[in-house]
Order: C-alpha cells, then structure tokens, then sequence
C-alpha cells in the first residue's frame, strides 16, 4: 500500500453516513423466502410438477379421455399397450370342408407336409398334412419351441391328415407343432414346427352392431377398419387400462389427499389442546393418544366393514377413511404437543401475555402459526404414506372392491397375469411409485425450505 | 460529558412493593427449587434498582413472578398501594399491561419470528382495540424513532436485524403502552460489548425522558452499577444486601457482595495486578436442597459457629439510615 | 479432542519436539499474515484476513475482539480443527518452534495438538466426552502421547485434578461429567489440557459461561499453572476486564483483522486506535466513579460488527469510526508503530493500523 501518494484532502473528514444500520436487502416474509428456497430445489420443484401432472391426469383426464372404464371389449382382452388393432372385414363363418382338399405331398425340407390350407384369421386356423400312416398329434404355442423346449398347448390326436383350429383365436403369432406317433402311440422323432401370424377379421353384420360402421356406410370384404384404440392396453377383462388409471387416481389420490388432511387437523388440534394446557390434561390426553396408537389397524379396517355393512360388492371407500382417521391422528398430535410445548417458553409468548394478549390470540397468533411449518410438512409425508396404505389393503382385497377402480386393486389384479400381460401390473405400479416418491421428495423440500427459516439466524 | 442522575427519592410511598414473596418449583416426590424464599424489596418512583447475582440466584425468577409470569407461592406484591393476585388470569394481564412491563433477556426468541416488526411493536396496542389502524401507526413510527430505529423498518422481519437492534425492537415493543414500571431481566446479556452500551444508554434516556421506574436484572456488575440508584444483592434465592449503587459497590458489607466486587475484573491492569486472589471458596448449593442458616455459610471467609443454624434476616445497619440492608450476623 | 499417534519416525515418544529453544523473549509461536475464508454457498466469508502475532513462553497473550472478528478461527485453525473444505488457508505461515505448523500438525511424527499446544473451551459441557468418567479422559491424553500404562496415567489424571484444586480429586476421577458443575468441569479441562505439560495453552472464551466469582477462580488457576510450568497462554475473549487481569500482551481484532497490537498497558493507557479505545469508553469506569470523579457517560460505538461476506473497503471499521476520514474508505492502513514500550516490559511492540498515525493527518486522536 504506497503511502506516499495520498495528499491532504484524503486525510479530510469522510462525511457521516448513517449508513451503519442499513438494510441491504429485501424484506420477505417467512412463506416467500420459503418459496424461495423450494423453488431452488431441483428435485422438489420436478415433485410438485409430477403431483400437479397426476392431479390433473385424475381430474382433467377422464374429460378428455372419455372412456368408460367399466366397459369391456371384448375384442381387446388383455392387449398390452401399442398393439396392432385392425381389423379386416370378411365373410361371416363358413364351414370348412378338408376332405375335398388334396392332402400336400411331404418334401424334404418338410417331411410331414405340414402347411397352412387357408390364410389364418381369427375365425379359424386351418390346418392340413401329407397322408399319414400313424396318428399325428398337434400342439399350438405362443412361444417358439426351441425356445421354451416345449411344444404347448395339446390341441388333438389325429387320424386324419387336416384341422381347423378355432380354440381362442387372437392376432398373434402361434408355433404349431405336428408330432408324428408311433405303433406305440409314442410321440416319435418326427416333428414339423409352423409359425402362423393369425389376423383379425370380423364380419360386416359384426361390425355394425359393434358401431364400427355406421348403417348407411358401405362396406366391402377385405377392407381393414380400426378398432378402438387403448393406448396403455386393456386389461384382463378388456377394460381400458387407461381409463381405469384414471378412476383409480381419483379414489388413490381422494383417500391420499383427504385422509391425512383430516387426520392431521385431528391430531393439530388435540396436540395444540394437551401441549398448551399441560400439566395433568396434557398427561392424561397423550395416554389416551397411546392407547389409540397400540390399536391394530388392520382389525380395525374389517371391524369398520362389518360394522358399516359393507357387503362383498360394495366399495370399501368409507370404512378405510373412517379407519385412517381414527386411528393414525397421535403422530402429528404429539409432533404438534412438541411444538407447542417448546413454543410455550419462547420469550415473546411472555411478552404477547404480558401485553394482555387472550388465550386464543397466543395460540392462534403465535404458536399456530411457527407450527404451520411442521404440519405442512408432516401432511406431505402423510399422503404417500394413506396412498400406500390404500392401496396395500385393496391389495389384499380389504379396500375398494370392483368394479371400483383403484390403483392398489388393479395392482392386484394384475398379479395374476404378471408373467404374459406385465402391462396390467406394471402401469398401475408405476402410479403408485411415482406418486409416493414424488410427495416425498417434495416433504423432503418443503422441510428443508421451512427448517431452514424455523433455526432463525441468518 | 458525565451522566445526571435519576432524580428519585426514597421519601415518597413505594410504586412496587415486594413483600417476603416466595416462589418454588415443585419437581414432584416432595422436592421443590427454592428459587426465590421470602424477598422483601421496596421501588420508588422514578428510580432504577439493579438486581445482581450469580446463577441459581432466583433474580431472573423474581422478575417474572414480580410481573405475573410465574404464581407466587406466597408473599405478595403490591402496586401503586393496590395488591396483584397471587395468580393472574387473562383480565389480570390486561389490566396491568399499561403499568408493568418486561424487556427480555435473548434478542434471538424474543421476537415472534413470523411477525414484522410494525406488528410486533404495535401488539400491545392493536390488543387493546380501542384505537384506529391510524394511530397506532403513527404511534409506532414515534417508537421506532425513539429507540434509534427508523419507521420504514415497520414492514422488516426480525432476523434482518442485528441482536442490539432486535433489542430495541423488544423495548419499543414494552413502552408503546406507557408504562410506570418495567422489568428488565438481563437486556444486554446476550449482546456484543460495544452494543450493550447502545443499549444501556437508550434505557437510561428513556427511563429519564419517560419518568420511568426499572427494576434491572443482570449479572456484569459494573454494567448494573452505572446504571442503578439502589442496588440489590441475591444469593440463592435470598437478598443479602440493599444500598445505593455506590455503596453496594464500593463499600459492600455482606461477605459475598464483597467478594463479588472483589471478583469483578477491572478493564485497568494496574488495578488488576494489586487485586489480590480470590478468596471464596466451594461450591453454590443446589437451590433444591438449600442449607439451614445462612445460604452462604459454607463458602464464607467470615463465617462463624452460629451462621449455619440460625437465618440472618435482612435488616438496616445500624446508623445508616433505613435503606442500607444487609442480611448477615455480622452487622447483628 | 481425539489425538491419533504416528511413531513411524521412530521417535521416542514423550520427548518434547526438537527445534529452537526459546530463549525468555524468543517467540515460541509465530504466525504471520495469516488468511483464512470459508466457502459457503452464499459466497466467500473472509474470516481471518493478514493475522501476525506471536508468543513466548511464560507470556499470557490476550486476543480480544467482538462476535465475528476472527479470533475463534484464527487459533483454531493453528490446532487445525476448522474443517477444510469449506475452510481454506490461502496466505500465511505459522511456527512453533520454528516448525511449520499450517503444513502438518505431525512434527518429528509426534502430533504437536495435546503436546505442545493444547486447547480449553468456553462450554465444558459439550467439550467433554459424558460417556467417559473425568479420569478416563484425562489419563487418555497420557496414554495417547506420553505412552504412560493405564494405572499410571489414571494416578497422574488425580494428580492433575488436584493441581487444578478440585477437591476430592480421587473420587471426582471417578465421576462423570454431568456430576460436576460448571466450573469444576471448566478445572477438569484445564487439567486435562495440562496433562503434557504443553508449551502452549489456548482457552478460547475459557470463563464467559462462568459466574463471576468462578471466573475469578479459575483465573487465578490459570495464572498459578503458568507460574508453576512457565507455559505460554493464548486467551481469547471480550471481556476487557479479563483481559486486564490476565494479558502481558493484547491483541485487537475487528472483521478479521488486526487492529491494534503491544503489551496490556499500551493497550490500556495509551490505545492508538479509535476500536480499542471505543471499547473502553463503552464499559463503565468503576474506578474513576469510586474516586469521586464525575460518572463519565457510556460511549457506544454506532452500528454492528460488519457482515463479512462483503467488509468494507478501505479499514473495515471506518463505517463506525468517529474519526474516518477520506483515505479510510479507499485504503486499508498499514501497522503503524507507536511509542516505545518500557525496557522493563519487552512485550510484543504497540502498533495500530490506522491513518490517524499517518504523517498527513492532522487530526489529533483522542486520548484515552
């Protein structure tokens, strides 16, 4: 520092700021900084958007989306998401008549002749093969036999050289197997395999009832229509998967949002009471809200169902949310009792009462709200919490009952059919995965917005 | 420049009178904290009373039983000639909140931290209903003022503020509703050495320009002396000695206000280095199981045979007027 | 504190460190233009910016300043015990003994923490271990780093009570933490902190959660170890009546710096900065008052302690300073040197950083 080019003006008086107690920066109030600091928060800000995106799949959803979800199609059982859904027009039934057919001549790459005699729809797969001298079995699979190491489905011993297959037909791909039997009725080294791709056809009558073709449309055999489209498939009875999502949203997130926002304002209240009045009440209130907490919740849910008379096919909605709020509100009480109680020492609860502030005015106007943090943060993590619980007991068929939707329901439904149609429980699981992961992360964000103001000093 | 001094006098009836008040604190299976046992304290108008002692001492616990925070156990104070309920109710505050008030000891959690300021400081007056949004504006930028702050802070949050302005927030906040008598426990504890001053300087301002009385709870002594006309002494629950504040100081009668003075460290090195050692010894007792006699038996220098069996009680020295107060056999 | 040992050297352990050996005014500890920030995610906190003291063995040096100047942080970053990140040393050297000591706290592979330098804290509740009985964590120090067997070292922890006056001191060894009160655990740290009869000890706020009158006690312990080993003490605190009773030599610290510096009667009687002596001017002067003199006025000092994130230009304490003039704001003043220190006392020489003492100023300083 060079001393030696300061003059004497430098050494003048500096004029008197009073500066000294300036504020720098803005003033925000305790939500706004809050905000502030959320909106930081990557994880918590992609959360909020996830649960605003669910809330509106549930609610704005089935108005655009206007499927019935009760509704079967009965063409479309089961069909995972994306699946081929033309149809081609065709003839009504016609009887087949194979002894008219001359049988095909064996080749060498094709030893028993085996061959498609028509092109295979869904109204029957016809089948035919060289002249045979040993009865022949045939097997269909839905899966390549060299695969699986297995032939499939047994449909017949035959004697003679053809068959129509008309056994549940869908548009997919079927491994026929012809397996030559010997003098034994042993299946014999001989096999032929046929990968037969079945398409699907109705008949103009069909279509008309089905409203594919309006009456005064015409129609001719061969053209291909578009049957109804399921954009996240059908499930196991033909219902629109993503139809039912939706419906299923609504009861999920309903008993989700509704449950802790009862039982949270339960227990906000009856924690404020014991905490604010202590001594004695508040001793005897925390024993009845442990006493609450050892009652088992399972029993009391099919206590509630029989004694709500809630028979086998009726939704279970009610005796859940009854069973919620009765027995899960001492958590947030004695979390609120703890706020409140260290609440009550804080010096400027003295002041307010010294400055003649009423009961009511304390807690209302201090001690409720510097615990507003911590309830809005105990719902956050509440409603994933009934949302699994929810959805744990239609699980286990003790929640909703069909045809009531919910995602827990058709998760169990889709158990079932886990290993051939995963769409039916892998979509419904996404949903509740999504959705609890997504409150969580926002508590996570909130606590950590709030918390931060709650420890004060900056 | 020196400071003027209070103009009071102990001639005129006491503002408050504190009379053998006694608070404990029942811990369940019969064991009590004696935090304050049978205290005897008259304030005169216009006059600052500096309360000292260590901790355990039940000074703190004085002040809020002597504003209504606490119950008293027994005892009773009296205001103005009117006696305060043993135990006050809603009403009760309400009817005291323009005659006693309270500053508080920490900046940090005596601030409703959702609240602005304006809203702070004008509580005590938005309580009272009885005025328009109006005036209690303007009455709360003349507070701000008063205190050194500036009105535009009103919309302000308290953690924007620094713990000596926070301070003067909680002391604007009291005096808003004009009252006689405040009690200030420990205001400048918790605050840097060079804002305690800023501190002490707007209570001793404001308690001349108001016509105010205090009662001053703290533990830095010289603070307490400047500060205070008369001063008082508290050992474990007890008071030991009453005087003026020079007197107490300079020339303390009771064993443990010597010692205390004796331990005050002096910002003078010259005087620090002809102080000779400390000479007290032991431990304060626990205020849940406090001793027979006198409370400071067994640490005292002077001590004789009977101060462990018999109570000294607070009385006047003899030949020193009705105000010098010392609870010790010696003086008996 | 927890001490880990390193004997790869091969050193014996129990030996004192080899280096220079202080000669009664040779400094034993030296630091110089010491820089320490924090990185934080609301930017860089400047927290120790150009500290130079040092200390010599048998010498109390009293580093006095407010919340937030830096005088925690400077000698816990000596100890090591500031986490880095976020703390970072960017500038600046200290020596013990002519060791580097910011490099490794490992010389001749003896941890130099609990030997040579140990440390006290202001709250001794929190400071030591309540799972452990008193004895156990003194004798702990003793097996760590003297290598003392377990029943000798637990002999030795009763000794050291004792030295520290706590009665008892075979039965208290035996206690826990919670059993003792505030100052007797205050004592218990001392003696623990003694147990290697270390060159150095640092008590940082040792008695501001203490009474007055058990301040006065284990001042008076700590003046009484001093005399008895001949160790150096580094006390840092706010109390300048502290300061006073204990100090040989004062060092002001304001915002990270050093604003004034020399023995504990410059500082007190002839204080060449407008800080220090706003510091005295905002205590109350018992003295004077019992002398019949006047009351003086409490002089407080404008504003608060600066946010650190973003000093001042210039001199960090100008926006409070009755006397700041123009170059105050623009530059930071250098150490001026002040007066002459008695032969008698060869304290640390007084200097003040201050434009008052710049040739160009005309302006008369107060005096104190």
């Amino acid at each position: 520092m060079s001393a030696t080019d300061l003059t004497q003006a430098d050494f003048a008086a500096l004029p008197r700021q009073h500066s000294a107690d300036q504020l720098s920066r803005p003033s925000l109030s305790y939500w706004a900084d809050a905000w502030r600091r959320l909106r930081a928060n990557p994880r918590a800000m992609s959360s909020l958007g996830l649960i605003l995106a669910l809330l509106a799949f549930v609610t704005v959803g089935p108005m655009v989306w206007t499927v019935d979800p009760s509704v079967q199609d009965v063409d479309h059982i089961g069909i995972s998401p994306g699946a081929d859904r033309q149809v081609t027009l065709t003839t009504p039934f016609i009887p087949w008549e194979p002894e008219a057919l001359t049988p095909p001549t064996p080749s060498t790459g094709n030893p028993l002749g085996f061959t498609l005699a028509q092109s295979a729809t869904t109204q029957s797969v016809r089948l035919t093969w060289a002249d045979q001298d040993s009865p022949r079995r045939l097997y269909r699979n839905l899966f390549a036999p060299e695969d699986t190491g297995s032939f499939g489905l047994p449909l017949a011993d035959l004697d003679t050289p053809y068959f129509e297959d008309r056994l549940d037909l869908q548009p997919e791909t079927y491994y026929y197997t012809l397996v030559a039997l010997d003098a034994a009725g042993e299946e014999s080294e001989t096999t032929a395999t046929l990968t037969i791709d079945v398409t699907r056809v109705i008949s103009i009558a069909q279509a008309q009832e089905r409203g594919l073709i309006q009456p005064d449309e015409s129609a001719e055999i061969g053209q291909t229509l578009k049957l109804a489209w399921h954009p996240l498939g059908t499930d196991y009875l033909g219902r629109d998967m993503l139809a039912r999502l939706m419906y299923g949203g609504q009861v999920s997130l309903f008993i989700g949002l509704l449950a802790p926002l009862a039982f949270v304002f339960l227990g906000v209240i009856y924690g404020s009471v014991a905490g604010f009045l202590g001594g004695p009440v508040d001793q005897a209130m925390m024993r009845f809200a442990d006493f609450v907490v050892a009652l088992p919740f399972l029993l009391f849910m099919i206590l509630f169902k029989v004694v709500f008379g809630i028979g086998p096919g009726e939704s279970g909605i009610l005796p859940m949310l009854a069973a919620m709020i009765i027995l899960l509100w001492p958590a947030p009480a004695r979390l609120v009792r703890g706020q409140i109680l260290q609440i009550r020492e804080e010096a400027y609860v003295s002041a307010s009462k010294l400055l003649g502030a009423t009961t009511p005015y304390v807690v209302g106007r201090h001690m409720l709200p510097n615990t507003l943090g911590v309830i809005l943060v105990t719902i956050t993590f509440q409603v994933p919490s009934a949302i699994f619980t929810e959805a744990f007991l239609s699980f286990i068929g003790m929640g909703v009952a069909p045809p009531t939707p919910s995602w827990g329901a058709m998760c169990n439904e889709g158990i079932k059919s886990m290993l051939t149609r995963p769409h039916e429980l892998l979509f419904p699981a996404m949903m509740i995965s999504a959705t609890v992961l997504a409150f969580n992360l926002l508590g996570d964000g909130l606590r950590d917005a709030l918390d931060a103001r709650m420890r004060g000093a900056e | 420049m020196s400071k003027s001094a209070n103009d009071y006098t102990t001639a005129n009836p006491a503002l408050v009178e504190i009379s053998h008040l006694v608070k404990h604190f029942e811990l369940g299976r019969g064991q009590r904290v004696h935090a304050v046992d049978d205290v005897s304290l008259s304030i005169y108008p216009n006059e600052v009373v500096g309360l000292v002692g260590e901790s355990g001492s039940g000074k703190s616990t004085l002040g809020k039983t002597v504003v209504g925070l606490h119950d008293k156990t027994a005892g009773q104070v009296t205001f103005n000639g009117t006696q305060l309920p043993a135990r006050y109710g809603g009403d009760d505050f309400r009817a005291m909140a323009s005659k006693m008030q309270m500053i508080f000891q920490d900046p940090y959690s005596s601030l409703n931290p959702r609240m602005t300021v304006g809203e702070i400081v004008s509580e005590g007056l938005r309580l009272r209903q009885d005025l328009t949004p109006a005036v209690v504006q303007e009455k709360v930028a003349h507070w701000l003022r008063l205190v050194g702050l500036s009105p535009d802070h009103q919309s302000r949050y308290p953690h924007e503020f620094s713990g000596g302005q926070r301070q003067r927030i909680g002391i604007a906040r009291a005096l808003i509703l004009e009252p006689e008598f405040v009690v200030c426990d420990e205001p400048i504890s918790a605050l840097d050495v060079s804002v305690q001053a800023q501190v002490v300087n707007l209570l001793g301002d404001l308690t001349k320009e108001l016509g105010l009385t205090l009662l001053f709870i703290a533990h830095d002594l010289s603070m307490v002396r400047y500060i205070s006309d008369r001063m008082a002494v508290m050992y474990l629950g007890c008071l030991v000695e009453v005087g003026t504040s020079a007197q107490v100081f300079f020339d303390p009668k009771h064993p443990y206000t010597e010692t205390l003075i004796a331990s005050n460290p002096e910002a003078d090195p010259e005087h620090e280095r002809q102080r000779p050692s400390t000479t007290i010894q032991g431990e304060i007792p626990s205020p849940i199981n406090v001793p027979a006699g006198c409370r400071f038996a067994n640490r005292c220098p002077k001590a004789m045979s009977h101060c462990s069996t018999q109570t000294p009680l607070l009385k006047p020295i003899a030949g020193e007027g009705d105000q010098r107060l010392v609870a010790c056999h010696l003086y008996t | 504190m927890t001490h880990s040992t390193d004997n790869s050297a091969g050193s014996t352990v129990g030996a004192p460190i080899t280096g220079e050996q202080p000669t009664p005014r040779q400094p034993l500890l030296r630091v110089d233009d010491l820089h320490v920030d924090f990185q934080t995610y609301g930017g860089v906190v400047q927290a120790v910016r150009g500290v130079s003291f040092e200390v010599a063995a048998g010498q109390t040096l009293a580093i006095v300043g407010e919340s937030g100047c830096g005088k925690s942080v400077t000698v816990q970053s000596l100890m090591g015990l500031i986490p880095m990140p976020p703390g970072r040393i960017h500038k600046g050297t200290a020596t013990l003994r002519g060791h580097d000591i910011l490099a490794s706290k490992f010389v001749g592979g003896q941890d130099i923490r609990g030997r040579e330098i140990s440390m006290i804290f202001q709250d001794p509740m929190t400071s030591l271990n309540p799972t452990m009985t008193i004895g156990r964590q003194i004798a702990e120090t003793l097996e760590v780093h003297r290598g003392y067997s377990q029943s000798q070292a637990f002999n030795r922890a009763v000794e050291l009570l004792e030295m520290s006056k706590i009665p008892e001191a075979a039965k208290r060894a035996k206690q826990y933490p919670f059993e003792f009160s505030g100052g007797m655990l205050q004592r218990a740290m001392i003696a623990m902190a003694i147990a290697c009869e270390p060159a150095i000890l640092v008590a940082d706020e040792p008695t501001t959660a203490l009474d007055v009158t058990i301040q006065a006690q284990i001042l008076d312990l700590l003046g009484d170890l001093q005399q008895e080993t001949g160790m150096a003490i580094i006390l840092i605190t706010h109390d300048l009546g502290v300061v006073a009773r204990m100090a040989d030599d004062v060092m002001v610290m304001y915002a990270g710096e050093v604003v004034e510096r020399g023995s504990v009667d410059d500082i007190f009687y002839r204080s060449g900065h407008p800080y220090t002596q706003g510091l005295r001017l905002a205590m109350p002067s018992n003295k004077r008052a019992e002398d019949g003199g006047a009351e003086q006025t409490l002089l407080a000092i404008d504003g608060s302690p600066p946010d650190l994130f973003n000093p001042p230009t210039g001199c960090a304490y100008h926006p409070r300073c009755p006397h700041a003039m123009n170059v105050c704001a623009q530059q930071a003043p250098a150490q001026y040197g002040l007066g002459s220190t008695s032969a008698s006392n060869q304290g640390l020489s007084h200097q003040a950083a201050c434009w008052l003492h710049h040739e160009l100023c005309a302006a008369q300083k107060d005096q104190p």
